[in-house]
């Protein structure tokens, strides 16, 4: 009760004071960051990574109501924009990212177009397929880098930063900096016109055609934009991974990033971090679990499936909208 | 933190002094290896492989293979009294999990190399991290011939040869063998059908009819009815089937129902021939695949005159309990017994630069299963270079095309070195299948 009226002020924050706020846990995370080894600047960069992925499925589904079971397939798009970038048109990095970003809205754009058309288990089906096939196209054209990929390098940190610069550390900064801005850039627009309209039409789309709003724009809007974000997460992910290939986007990550959101509550942009940070430490607990209990490779390969099967389980049953914040609008 | 304390330490002279005697004093304190990795009684070693997933049945079975072995050589003296230790990571054939376990390996396990790790994709991307630390990556488990690269990846030492080679050696043997033969090739419609081109275009090898087909359709009946007319409508009597294990079983299967078995000859490439997996897969259809030829390098694992397959077995079955011996058990003990040697020649005191350089300098000399000669050297980090043919049986193994026990081996490069027969050598197993190196 306390920790939510210390917090109160933040719920109404201006969008002023959000950009203070972005800037101040940026600072603290970018200082923790001097103070972590190795392994955790990855993980921390790992989690601002599926947060970024993550706030773009709770966009669509949780704001717009539409479900996207292919958003792999779009973070694919966005990482091979990304590097295609770097390679052919010699871009510095953080262009690379905006072409990501860019080819994600663009193929999002398209997609949201059929989209609009289709309704639950029909779109949720159309983006399955999505996530299905495309990876296989890089084995179709040569420039794709076939199995194997394309690598993608953004260079160490910069030496005004520092020189003793750990690789992770240096990702770890990249990947906090632009979570913290898509996540105040999201912040701000769901609580403007756009966002009302698309709670509108998430809670009755009758009922919003009614108030005038049109439903089929505002659903290709919103999943254009979400995967603009998704599209940026890719080239994010081909950053940590330093390559592109069509193994490291599969059915398996779109189908986390889904599980990530149910964790989080599925309308709860906060809570994208939540699942993020849970989805980074799930294989970390089953390693301590099975360490503890010297359990055999098979319990231990098949573990950390159980723990998110048994965490959405759970999160199903108990908390439905994912877990509370003091800092949680209330809809 | 010890060389941050003496730097502080410098403009106080007497704590200066003070820091040069603890850090003396801890170093005589603490054994001479501090090697990453390596304690006064184990080595620690790590290895990433699909464990879970589609691709893992078949895979999953090598680091317990690898486990096995080396506790066999525990059992009887470690290495120079050290025990090895394999910690085995699930990457589900994702490079971005291969990576994430890797870091644990590396970072938090503290491994003192990687060995066997399988996927051309998942090694590349730990790649940059394992160049970062100086990790030895050893005897990777791919056919991608760029891993040999030593400027880009100069701590790796693939094992395997190369999908070129292997393409350019199959010309070989066909040119040998199927002259005025209308031969026509299956070929997976990716990187590793790619490099296969390459190797029959070097070996100059033409086909009546070449037919791709996109990694996992060979499942379709459909697309398997394709392969067939194609067969037939370019009159071949031979095909040359360069593609993974499920896509011999279809085409096997489609054969026989066409009625062409015996009227086509099968020519398999190493990755499609694994003869226990045939054989489950085709269940009753399995004799379908008798008298066809399969490309190997190492030896069969149903070889009962084999030293290595022998001495194998019966470690699989003291150490590795439940476990059916087959390729794939050979071949994680084929590679714990290298990394045993590797380990042994880095000395005393293993470091990390003196494994790099015992492999370079004697990897070429050790014994192994393979029918092939391995080219590591301080200029090369090409591991084996060459096939072996062998005939399929009514049991789905190959028996060597030369009679039991007798080898010819064609060796070659990935690039445009002429392939090259000769009588297979091998160094002689070590008494027990022990290392002496």
């Amino acid at each position: 009760m306390k920790l939510k009226q210390i917090l109160a002020p933040l719920r109404s924050a201006s969008p002023r004071m959000r950009i203070l706020l972005s800037v101040a846990i940026g600072a603290l995370l970018l200082f923790a960051s001097g103070h972590v080894d190795e392994l955790r600047s990855y993980q921390g960069a790992q989690v601002a990574i599926y947060a970024i992925a993550i706030s773009s499925i709770v966009l669509l589904t949780g704001f717009s109501g539409q479900i996207s079971l292919g958003h792999g397939a779009l973070m694919a798009i966005g990482g091979y924009a990304a590097v295609l970038a770097q390679i052919h048109w010699h871009l510095p990095y953080p262009l690379t990212f905006l072409v990501g970003g860019a080819a994600g809205a663009g193929a999002g754009y398209l997609l949201g177009i059929a989209a609009a058309r289709l309704r639950g288990p029909y779109l949720a089906g159309t983006t399955l397929a999505l996530a299905v096939g495309l990876p296989s196209l890089a084995n179709q054209f040569h420039i794709l880098g076939g199995e194997q990929g394309l690598s993608f390098d953004i260079g160490t940190a910069p030496t005004w930063i520092g020189n003793d610069f750990s690789q992770y550390r240096w990702f770890f900064w990249v990947a906090v900096v632009l979570a913290l801005a898509v996540y105040w850039l999201l912040r701000n627009l769901l609580s403007t016109r756009y966002g009302r309209r698309w709670r509108a039409l998430r809670s009755n789309p009758t009922a919003a055609a009614l108030a005038g709003i049109n439903v089929a724009r505002a659903k290709v809007l919103a999943f254009t934009l979400s995967s603009c974000v998704a599209g940026l997460a890719g080239s994010l992910f081909a950053m940590l991974l330093g390559l592109v290939a069509p193994l490291a986007f599969t059915l398996t990550l779109s189908f986390t990033l889904v599980t990530g959101a149910v964790l989080a509550g599925v309308s709860n942009l906060g809570g994208s971090i939540v699942g993020a940070v849970v989805l980074v430490s799930i294989p970390e607990l089953s390693n301590a679990i099975s360490s503890h209990f010297g359990g055999s490779e098979k319990v231990t390969s098949n573990l950390p499936g159980v723990i998110t099967s048994v965490l959405l389980i759970a999160t199903v049953l108990l908390a439905p909208n994912g877990p509370k914040f003091p800092t949680r609008r209330h809809q | 933190m010890l060389v941050q304390r003496r730097t502080e330490g410098r403009r106080l002279g007497v704590f200066a002094t003070a820091a040069v005697a603890a850090t003396a004093l801890i170093a005589s304190a603490l054994p001479a290896h501090a090697e990453t990795g390596v304690t006064s009684s184990t080595i620690k070693l790590g290895i990433t492989v699909p464990m879970t997933g589609a691709a893992a049945p078949g895979y999953n079975k090598i680091p317990a293979a690898m486990t096995a072995y080396f506790n066999y050589v525990n059992a009887n003296g470690g290495v120079n009294g050290r025990k090895v230790q394999l910690i085995v990571k699930d990457d589900a054939y994702s490079p971005a999990q291969t990576l994430s376990v890797t870091n644990d390996l590396i970072l938090k396990d503290k491994v003192f190399a990687v060995v066997g790790t399988l996927g051309t994709a998942n090694n590349e991307a730990t790649t940059r991290l394992i160049n970062s630390h100086g990790v030895p990556r050893l005897f990777v488990n791919t056919g991608y011939s760029g891993f040999a690269d030593m400027k880009k990846y100069p701590t790796t030492f693939p094992l395997f040869p190369s999908y070129a080679t292997e393409a350019k050696v199959m010309g070989k043997y066909i040119a040998d063998n199927y002259a005025g033969h209308k031969v026509a090739l299956i070929y997976q419609d990716d990187d590793f059908g790619a490099d296969a081109l390459k190797g029959f275009a070097t070996a100059g090898t033409t086909f009546a009819a070449k037919i791709p087909y996109s990694a996992l359709s060979q499942a379709d009946p459909s697309v398997v009815g394709k392969w067939i007319t194609s067969i037939v409508g370019a009159g071949a009597d031979t095909v040359v089937m360069f593609g993974v294990t499920s896509a011999t079983g279809a085409l096997a299967g489609g054969l026989y129902k066409a009625g062409l078995i015996g009227k086509v000859q099968m020519i398999l490439g190493s990755v499609g021939s694994d003869g226990t997996t045939l054989k489950g897969l085709l269940g009753p259809l399995a004799p379908a695949l008798a008298g066809s030829v399969a490309a190997s390098f190492l030896p069969s694992p149903s070889d009962a005159t084999d030293e290595y397959v022998n001495l194998f077995k019966e470690v699989n079955t003291k150490y590795n309990a439940g476990a059916a011996f087959d390729n794939n058990v050979l071949v994680g003990m084929n590679t714990a017994m290298l990394t045993v040697e590797a380990l042994r020649a880095a000395g005393q005191s293993p470091t990390r630069a003196s494994l790099i350089k015992a492999i370079s300098a004697k990897g070429s000399t050790w014994a192994s299963a393979a029918f092939s000669p391995i080219l590591y050297s301080a200029k090369s980090h090409v591991g084996y270079t060459g096939y072996w043919f062998g005939k399929l049986g009514l049991d789905g193994n190959a028996v060597s095309v030369d009679g039991p026990g007798k080898y010819t081996l064609y060796t070659t490069d990935s690039g445009s070195a002429p392939v090259v027969k000769t009588a297979a050598v091998r160094p002689a197993m070590p008494a027990k299948g022990l290392p002496n190196n």
